[in-house]
């Protein structure tokens, strides 16, 4: 018996040597580098490929790779992307994240998808010295995390006060309901925002309603929220929900415009829930209408590939590469830390998503659009 | 305002009458707790929002569609999840359990892939129509999806004590090897009381379809706990428990929202069942265990 | 040298392995007196929770919060097994599985302690904490040739090791005594073991109690590597995650579930190509072990099998394997 017990250990031992000889090429040799004025770079991508978020995941993935074709055929850079999956969770982020630092030598890191895995993976990154971009992270405190931590997501506490403040002022609200989904970071972080803005406008909150993920009947809290007649409803959820949400809302006979946050903001919201989504007002960086050339023809490329109108989450992830790439290209090289140098200095960077510029923490400086929906399609909010 | 949220607890709690039903027919006869059925469930769905929206058939087709198909997964979850453990020896009472876990996981991921993470919604006319009372608008389906949940329990019921297969089903829940001996057809019992149960899971996939118009990967867990919580509440294996079990939660999680925290929702179906197990284990409307 | 032998990722997938094999175990421990818990994945956020609250806010040594973090697991372990006593099989897998489920729950809405569904984060790190230390006596990572994320992972690495080997140790040792031999009448049949004069009560309770307090620890081990937990963290798929490692590893021998969640850590990570596939095989597997295979992969005749071949080798003097495992 004890001796199989030493086998095991011995097992478990030479596994463990086997971990440590198999990353021999771990070092830190240089990958890639500049070569002749041009500038190569592998970029890590960690996304939310599989599972429910699946569809953030694609998205990012479809912007990412429509910029990288575009950046690398103009030749002043060359970005080799590297995909890792992490099922929306922490653990498997990180690991991935590992894997991308320590194994494949990356310049720089594009991702993770959520801000849960962000708050994982963004100190591992920063302690590495390998810069970090968040795509479609938006809670608080995301870009505090460290020198290397970016994001050129806007964040809800830039978005939403934005678009409650023009519905507030068009449609003279006094009194309005929240609903937010109480068990997602996402619609968490968001509902925060909304309340504290709600509460500094001096609105009065009839009540705050929670939903949970999976779940499909909203009829209870809706009745609860209509006999209270609101004059808006502030709805933090992600747009699969959100959409039901409206749907059900409208079939009710509630009629009151919604402002939602900005995981609400997607084109899939029209698809799902048809003109009941008439009256949803949300703040975003990305507008698909808007009467530029850049956006249009992302726009069409987009659409010739993946059949759908891009969201803000493969916007995002189009412009987060082209400024990767500006910084590379200002850089001159590969190195880590003249990347996140040049990346810090990014300023009035002219992408999809408009004028864009870091602050000194690496946080989002720009002002979003107001948007509503009617007739089944965005327009701009006025 | 209390009589709209009386028809919302309702419409909610039929169907998870209907989901329990078919949670219920599997364990009365084979003592198995089928995780899967709530993956079932929700390939229902989008067997309907498939065969509506992409198809543009009617209404009919797509129950038609949705009972089929859910027949056969019945059929496969039988032949391949449940039946290789039935007469193993030395196979703990826990396998079939896992098994159909297992099941679950295979289901639900699969259905990440063919239909995609995203919501579906179910367009149909006949979810539209609707008619005032007063100032509640109640919907058709509503009306529609508590009469299907009665009209099941009834035929339950019937065919279940009165019909011939309805015995033999019956005998072979209470004891294989007697029923089999007595001339019943076990294997062809069985086989038919997954099948029937799962069809029904297909039915109630696309009640709810109709009803929030919102079809998703992720609603088959949901949506099986509950049913599972609910055949625990209402004793397993009975019918009429499962009835009232479903409608019971349906009302109390309507009412928690009316008067109370919405954020403890989903936790009610979970604090009933180890309430419950610990004073009545039986359930409201099960007989004694014995074990 | 050393430095370039050590990748953090591969001591990071070896740490994630290392925890889901003390996961493994706690379940094991439970079904070993034939009682099936799926609330370890609750047991597990109690220990995390606990352990990631003291060291922030009372600011105690990380070893003090892991310690109570697995001791208020273990306590609500007693506090469910007690009353789950009479219940069997399926039953208490559902009521441990509702539990899981309220404590899910009640980290997503106890807000004020919990921060809701956003989570904790800036817990204390392990291996920052000992880096810390140990620079505080003078001793920088460099001098032994490893940078300090190397060095980081490297300590983590070799304490949870150290941790798992005498886990394992341990309960071998445990089910070796009157405490194993007990939990085997019980799992075998209880009311002979009843007869035989073993006090169920106690044994049951006990071994519900070391399988939250294993997977507490685990949890609060969790938390302090990843420095970041949210609630979603120990939800029903966690639950199902580790019941996969001992379905199918073998749940009979204690060598089950340490095969089953090295395995299956390790898959994903080697086999990045099927990481998309990931849970539709694991789907698979539990299926085709139930069907094939109950038991799991590793059993008691396998490991016969396999110490009587090192035994005709002659390298091994396997004395009395017929006796235990």
């Amino acid at each position: 018996m004890r001796g199989l017990m030493k086998k095991l250990v011995g097992l478990t031992a030479l596994s463990s040597v086997l971990f440590l000889t198999a990353c021999g090429g771990g070092g830190n040799e240089e990958s890639s580098g500049a070569e002749g004025g041009k500038v190569s770079a592998d970029v890590g991508v960690v996304s939310f490929l599989t599972g429910s978020g699946a569809a953030y995941g694609e998205a990012i993935q479809g912007g990412l790779k429509l910029a990288q074709e575009e950046i690398n055929a103009k030749g002043d850079v060359k970005i080799n992307l590297i995909f890792e999956d992490s099922a929306g969770k922490q653990d498997q982020a990180l690991t991935a994240a590992q894997k991308l630092i320590n194994s494949d030598n990356v310049t720089a890191i594009i991702g993770p998808t959520l801000s849960t895995e962000m708050n994982v993976v963004g100190p591992e990154a920063d302690l590495s010295g390998v810069p970090i971009i968040g795509t479609s992270t938006t809670a608080e405190g995301i870009p505090q995390i460290g020198d290397y931590v970016f994001r050129n997501s806007i964040p809800e506490a830039l978005a939403i006060p934005a678009s409650m403040q023009q519905a507030i002022d068009k449609y003279d609200v006094k009194k309005v309901a929240i609903l937010y989904g109480n068990d997602d970071v996402f619609t968490k972080s968001g509902y925060d925002t909304m309340k504290k803005t709600a509460e500094e406008m001096g609105l009065e909150v009839l009540t705050t309603e929670t939903f949970q993920k999976g779940q499909s009947d909203y009829n209870a809290q809706l009745t609860k929220i209509k006999n209270l007649n609101p004059d808006l409803i502030l709805a933090s959820a992600l747009y699969n929900e959100g959409a039901v949400i409206m749907d059900q809302a409208r079939k009710m006979g509630i009629d009151v415009p919604f402002v939602g946050g900005n995981g609400f903001n997607s084109p899939e919201v029209i698809n799902i829930a048809g003109e009941s989504s008439n009256g949803l007002i949300v703040a975003t960086p990305w507008y698909s209408e808007k009467e530029d050339e850049k956006v249009q023809e992302f726009v069409t490329k987009f659409e010739e590939e993946h059949g759908h109108v891009p969201d803000q989450f493969a916007a995002q992830a189009y412009d987060a590469l082209y400024i990767l790439a500006d910084a590379l290209k200002n850089a001159g090289s590969s190195d880590r830390d003249a990347v996140r140098d040049a990346l810090a200095k990014t300023k009035d960077f002219e992408g999809i998503l408009g004028n864009f510029s870091f602050d000194e923490e690496g946080d989002v400086l720009m002002d979003p659009t107001v948007l509503v929906i009617e007739g089944e399609k965005f327009v701009e909010f006025k | 305002m209390l009589i709209e949220q009386l028809i919302n607890g309702l419409t909610l709690g039929s169907i998870y009458a209907i989901v329990a039903l078919g949670f219920t027919l599997v364990f009365g006869v084979l003592g198995i707790i089928n995780m899967a059925h709530g993956e079932i469930f929700m390939f229902g769905a989008f067997i309907g929002v498939m065969i509506t929206s992409t198809l543009n058939a009617p209404l009919w087709v797509a129950f038609l569609g949705a009972i089929i198909i859910t027949a056969i997964m019945g059929y496969l979850l039988e032949r391949f999840a449940l039946r290789p453990l039935r007469h193993k020896q030395g196979v703990s009472h826990l396998a079939p359990l896992i098994s159909t876990i297992g099941v679950s996981i295979l289901l639900e991921n699969l259905s990440h892939h063919l239909f995609g993470a995203g919501n579906h919604p179910f367009r149909t006319s006949f979810a539209e129509i609707s008619f005032q009372i007063g100032s509640i608008t109640v919907y058709l389906v509503q009306i529609v999806i508590f009469v299907i949940s009665i009209v099941l329990m009834l035929v339950l019921t019937f065919w279940l004590g009165k019909t011939r297969a309805g015995k033999a089903l019956r005998a072979t829940a209470e004891n294989l090897e007697t029923a089999s001996l007595l001339g019943v057809d076990t294997k062809k019992t069985i086989l038919m009381t997954v099948i029937i149960a799962s069809a029904m899971g297909g039915i109630a996939g696309i009640l709810v379809g109709m009803a929030f118009n919102s079809v998703t990967p992720q609603m088959g867990l949901s949506m099986g706990l509950k049913g599972l919580a609910i055949i625990i509440l209402g004793g397993m294996g009975s019918v009429r428990g499962a009835m009232f079990g479903g409608l019971i939660l349906g009302l109390a999680e309507t009412f928690i929202v009316v008067y109370g925290d919405s954020g403890y929702r989903d936790a009610i179906a979970f604090l009933a069942i180890i309430i419950i197990l610990l004073i009545r284990p039986q359930g409201l409307f099960g007989q004694k265990i014995s074990t | 040298m050393l430095a370039e032998l050590i990748n953090p990722y591969y001591l990071q997938v070896g740490c994630f392995i290392l925890i889901n094999i003390i996961l493994g175990i706690s379940v094991y421990i439970t079904l070993s007196t034939g009682q099936l818990s799926l609330a370890n994945a609750g047991f597990m956020g109690i220990g995390a929770y606990t352990s990631a609250l003291l060291t922030i806010h009372f600011e105690l040594p990380i070893i003090i919060g892991i310690i109570i973090g697995a001791l208020v697991a273990a306590l609500c372990g007693v506090l469910i097994g007690i009353p789950t006593l009479r219940l069997q099989g399926v039953y208490l897998a559902i009521v441990t599985l509702g539990f899981g489920e309220v404590i899910r729950v009640i980290f997503v809405n106890w807000e004020s302690v919990t921060n809701g569904s956003v989570g904790i984060s800036g817990i204390p790190h392990i291996g920052r904490e000992i880096l810390k230390t140990l620079q505080g006596f003078g001793f920088q990572p460099i001098s032994i040739g490893l940078q300090n994320n190397q060095f980081i992972f490297l300590s983590i690495f070799i304490l949870l090791l150290l941790i798992t080997i005498f886990v394992i140790w341990f309960f071998r040792r445990q089910h070796q005594s009157r405490v194993g031999r007990a939990f085997a009448a019980i799992k075998l049949d209880e009311k002979a073991a009843e007869s035989m004069g073993i006090n169920i009560t106690y044994y049951k309770v006990l071994a519900f109690a070391q399988g939250a307090l294993v997977a507490g620890f685990a949890g609060a081990m969790y938390a302090h590597i990843l420095a970041y937990i949210s609630p979603a963290d120990f939800a029903y798929h966690r639950a199902v995650e580790i019941l996969i490692f001992v379905v199918f590893g073998g749940s009979e021998v204690i060598w089950g579930p340490i095969f089953g969640a090295f395995f299956l850590t390790l898959m994903p990570e080697v086999l990045r190509f099927i990481s998309e596939y990931r849970y539709m095989i694991y789907g698979l597997i539990i299926i085709i072990m139930m069907a094939v295979r109950p038991q799991g992969l590793i059993d008691v005749p396998l490991l016969k099998a396999l110490s009587k071949k090192g035994r005709k080798r002659g390298q091994k003097h396997g004395t009395g394997n017929h006796k235990s495992m």
